[in-house]
């Protein structure tokens, strides 16, 4: 076999495992997807792995009798709030937590550490009063704030630690180019942090996307319920429509997917940066 | 070195962190002007929302049914009522069950509870003690409490006050498979003696007599019906704490032997309600404990289901556990008149959410229960006729409604005793271990 | 509790920086999040605190107690069980993630065909809802039927009911856990090998270094930052996870699989006592502060 075979049978061989465990590893969703095709009645008595009688009833009912929509939605500007804003607080305060070692700097760093420590349970009903001298119960703002907040800790080590990797002898150039400090950020590290903002935009949309507990407590009103709230209905003290969950489930997971998909290229694409780092 | 380094080190941290909170005291108190002024001006709209002066009734309900009961309890609580008087507006609020702990808490410690809520079996007494909770003794004065099934309305009561409406029974009923029966040739058991002999022989291969959820309260609730069938309970008629009695170990002593017997589905301890309804379904398990319409969640076998009347247990006791769901007033009411007479309304001409909306629990009130609806159900029938009157609320001996209730109904003690017994853990061991944690409460130390 | 990375002229940069004295510009790019934690976070978490100090439910304030909250919480068996649970959960949790998460990090950094793709896909985990995934995962393993006890039955073994038993649903648990999070590890350490240079990679191959060689001192030295970020992270989020215990098990059967949280959550809202609820949660605080600092300081000093 000449080199290039070698390599062709070993990409291809690694073809085939990723293809398995991408197969095993979401066998829980591939058998959600296929409930998803069945009624709750045969969901809950039977034994076969495929449904033996598919219908798309979950979806109609789903789609047609319940606001799922308006959940998605909700869902939808929530999330995207709460991610934008975050990444926006997050980027200065870890590009800052990264580059300035001031004491006053290294407190901030450890009281956002402790903060996240703190279980948001105990923090309902003070919040609760909080927002609603704020007048802001059952708005879009109180969630999407807190969403931010929730993400803050998380968010802002992640940019702290990967603008640790940027050498500052990028910015000390800009400098010497006649930029400012605040320029040397924003129009020489900030577009190296692509991958940072990826996962990072990942991982506070997914928070606040999936999010039940403070979207339960702060959204009183149907019209402003997100998915998980709303797929909450189907569950009845002592049973559930499965189908309905499970349709629901699947309609709600397209936005993500979608996302991943557009997003994972972006990824890529930030990869080239690492380039600059010798 | 390494030693003295850290430690000076990590106080110097700590005591940097303190000083971001101070700082932090500052800012928030800067932030917290515009912040109030904001409130000043939005409080009042937001509050005259619900004021008195329209009349308009907050009313919470919980997912008691189908998707189809958010819709018809909707309708009946905003329009069917408003049609009937007008003057008074209603807004319907859904709530999921598994966040009402934190939903209420919040809504109450926060001056936004609604006017009127539904609630489990406890809700009203887990939330009078700390104030929250209007007394309706005219209410009920007004009603009459023989309007009630039997056992309903004393659920109600603590300290010389109603504090809620019973709306909605729930009560463990034993349900079988007929076919199972039939070919294991056994009748439908009459005391508790035959039911363990009926299980033994249901029990063959990959078929149990039984099956318990124990990851759900139906767990707990289905192994303390059948230590009630034995008399046992957890408390005196002056309701003092009494554990370690008698019937309790015997009741408690006959659901180990069944374990013992190999009858009892090995997944017990860990099922959920979708887990019992599927053995029930599929035919690994020929008895289980449910809540009324448990026929509905195997529509496939439904012919199969039967319902099995009171077993007497060896004292001559016939009991089950039983639960009075409560329709209560918040005291945060700013209009309790039209709360009270949507409450009234609602208790007598809620039929729709069963009829239509299929809620999953049966009426309370004497008058709905009559309707056809029921009297003709052979699934609802026996129920309301044969295990109503036998059905006992969570304290059995006890008299009234008392705080501890509320903790031992929510608090998961009893899942710990009904997953170690279905461990195969002692049975005085694990009664002991719920002594230790029931003498621990707050409620039960006064 | 900084992470070093940067080369030496940074921290000259650093030492410049420092010198020059009431330097407002950090402060200015902190603002925003500044602002955002100290509304959101100082008053719940001072309040918090006097709930730990108290007698009370969360609706009236009880006597002052100072630390018996604390005091009464070392007596309780159920608190030692938690504990010991959600040490178990971290750690296994914890570190099973991040294996897995790294091991499949490495395979996706290769020049596979679909490469895309199978990143996408193995994020899907992440993406469900914790209830959606919590009822998957109970009807793969909840009794005979689920498909896994249909697959073990295939290679002759009798069904094992994975939430049964303390020890199979601890197990179970997590496994779930490390299910729904070795996607975010994943997804980080992927960001993170992607800005390691390939020259490095190639200067070692010149100087024949072994494909485990070149991982075991470029790449997971070079991980070793973002590694522990991840583990103190997921660590915090393990231990204040409420809804992977809470959805599966309730924390049964037995209390097997109670964690400090759900503990913590059971006190407050359903046994009306938030003083026990509130010490839990400090206490809890105070156990990974610790943890994390340690973590942190050992990291510091690593060469």
């Amino acid at each position: 076999m000449t080199r290039h075979q070698r390599r062709l049978v070993m990409r291809w061989s690694l073809f085939v495992l990723m293809l398995v465990l991408v197969t095993v590893v979401n066998l829980p969703i591939i058998s959600l997807i296929l409930n998803s095709f069945r009624s709750t009645s045969e969901i809950l008595s039977s034994r076969s792995f495929l449904p033996e009688a598919p219908t798309l009833e979950n979806y109609a009912f789903v789609t047609q009798r319940t606001s799922f929509g308006q959940w998605l939605l909700n869902s939808l500007i929530m999330a995207g709030g709460g991610m934008a804003l975050s990444i926006m607080a997050a980027t200065l305060a870890g590009y800052v937590l990264s580059r300035f070692r001031t004491r006053f700097v290294t407190a901030y760093g450890t009281g956002l550490f402790m903060v996240q420590m703190f279980p948001i349970l105990l923090a309902l009903i003070p919040l609760f009063i909080f927002f609603r001298t704020l007048g802001l119960v059952n708005t879009y703002y109180s969630v999407i704030i807190l969403y931010t907040v929730a993400q803050l800790p998380f968010a802002t080590s992640m940019f702290r630690a990967f603008f640790d990797g940027i050498p500052v002898d990028l910015e000390e150039a800009a400098k010497i180019d006649g930029a400012n400090r605040f320029q040397a950020f924003t129009l020489v590290v900030l577009p190296l942090a692509g991958p940072a903002i990826a996962a990072v935009a990942i991982f506070a949309f997914l928070f606040s996307y999936n999010e039940y507990l403070i979207a339960s407590v702060f959204l009183r009103r149907e019209e402003l319920f997100t998915v998980p709230i709303g797929i909450q209905q189907f569950i009845q003290q002592f049973s559930t429509d499965w189908g309905s969950l499970m349709a629901a489930a699947v309609l709600a997971m397209l936005p993500t997917f979608i996302l991943f998909l557009f997003i994972q290229k972006y990824m890529m694409y930030g990869a080239i940066g690492s380039g600059v780092k010798g | 070195m390494d030693e003295q380094q850290r430690r000076t080190i990590s106080r110097r941290q700590f005591l940097t962190g303190l000083g971001v909170g101070a700082g932090a005291l500052v800012l928030a108190a800067c932030g917290a002007q515009p912040g109030a002024s904001g409130g000043a001006s939005t409080a009042p709209t937001a509050g005259s929302a619900a004021s008195a002066a329209s009349g308009e009734v907050q009313f919470w309900d919980m997912v008691w049914g189908p998707p189809e009961y958010i819709d018809t309890a909707k309708r009946v609580a905003e329009q069917d009522f408003t049609a009937a008087n007008p003057g008074i507006t209603v807004s319907y609020q859904s709530n999921p069950w598994s966040s009402w702990p934190q939903v209420f808490t919040t809504a109450v410690g926060s001056g936004t509870a609604p006017d009127v809520s539904t609630g489990g079996g406890y809700q009203a007494i887990q939330f009078y003690p700390q104030d929250a909770i209007l007394e309706i003794d005219d209410l009920v004065a007004e009603i009459g409490v023989d309007a009630f099934l039997p056992g309903q309305i004393d659920g109600m009561y603590y300290n010389g006050h109603y504090i809620a409406l019973p709306w909605g029974i729930d009560i463990r009923i034993p349900f079988y498979r007929k076919d199972l029966f039939e070919q294991a040739g056994v009748a439908p058991p009459t005391t508790l003696e035959e039911l363990r002999a009926a299980l033994k022989a249901l029990t063959r291969g990959e078929q149990y007599g039984i099956a318990f959820a124990g990851a759900s309260p139906l767990g707990w609730q289905s192994i303390v019906s059948l230590m009630y069938m034995f008399g046992g309970g957890f408390f005196t008629a002056d309701n003092q704490l009494d554990v370690m009695n008698d019937r309790n170990i015997e009741g408690l002593t006959f659901v180990a032997d069944l374990i013992k017997d190999g009858v009892v589905h090995p997944g017990s301890a860990g099922f959920q309600d979708a887990d019992l309804s599927r053995a029930f379904g599929t035919g690994s398990a020929a008895v289980m404990f449910f809540s009324p319409s448990a026929e509905e969640r195997v529509p496939e076998i439904k012919d199969q289901v039967g319902i099995l009347s009171p077993m007497t247990g060896p004292h001559g006791d016939k009991a089950t556990l039983m639960f009075a769901n409560n329709l209560m007033i918040y005291k945060q009411t700013r209009n309790p008149d039209a709360t009270k007479a949507f409450l009234k309304w609602w208790s007598e001409n809620s039929l729709p959410i069963w009829t239509e909306g299929h809620a999953g629990n049966l009426p309370a009130r004497r008058s709905i229960a009559a309707d056809p609806y029921f009297q003709e159900n052979p699934f609802i029938k026996p129920i309301i006729d044969e295990w109503v009157p036998v059905g006992r609320l969570t304290g059995n001996h006890s008299t009234g409604t008392f705080p501890a209730l509320a903790d031992i109904d929510a608090g998961g003690m009893l899942n710990t005793l009904a997953t170690d017994l279905l461990q195969g853990r002692d049975v005085t061991e694990t009664l002991q271990k719920l002594e230790t944690t029931l003498k621990g409460l707050k409620s039960l130390q006064a | 509790m900084s992470i070093k990375t940067a080369s030496s002229s940074s921290s000259e940069l650093r030492v410049v920086l420092r010198r020059r004295r009431l330097d407002l510009f950090p402060i200015y790019l902190l603002i925003p999040s500044l602002v955002l934690i100290t509304l959101i976070n100082l008053y719940p978490f001072a309040a918090g605190f006097y709930y730990s100090l108290q007698d009370g439910t969360l609706l009236q304030t009880g006597a002052f107690v100072g630390l018996q909250n604390y005091l009464d919480l070392m007596t309780r068996p159920e608190f030692h069980n938690a504990l010991r649970f959600s040490a178990i959960f971290a750690l296994f949790g914890v570190f099973g993630s991040w294996a897995v998460g790294l091991g499949l990090a490495l395979l996706l950094n290769r020049d596979i065909p679909g490469r895309g793709f199978f990143r996408v896909a193995l994020l899907l985990p992440w993406i469900l809802p914790s209830i959606v995934s919590i009822v998957s995962w109970r009807w793969m393993i909840g009794d005979q039927t689920g498909l896994v006890n249909v697959v073990l039955g295939f290679f002759g073994i009798r069904p094992i009911y994975f939430l049964s038993t303390g020890e199979w649903a601890t197990f179970s648990i997590i496994i779930v856990k490390i299910w729904r999070s070795f996607p975010f590890m994943m997804l980080s350490l992927l960001a993170a090998l992607q800005t390691i240079s390939l020259e490095i990679y190639e200067a070692a191959s010149i100087d024949g270094a072994s494909p485990w060689q070149s991982f075991r001192y470029i790449t997971l030295p070079q991980l070793l930052p973002i590694s522990v970020v991840l583990w103190i992270l997921m660590t915090i989020w393990s231990v204040n996870d409420f809804e992977t215990p809470w959805l599966l098990t309730q924390g049964g059967p037995s209390n097997a699989t109670e964690n400090l949280s759900v503990l913590s959550y059971r006190y407050t809202f359903l046994l009306n006592n938030v003083g026990l609820g509130a010490a839990v949660a400090f206490f809890t605080m105070l156990i990974l502060m610790i943890f994390a600092l340690i973590l942190l300081r050992r990291q510091q000093r690593e060469p």
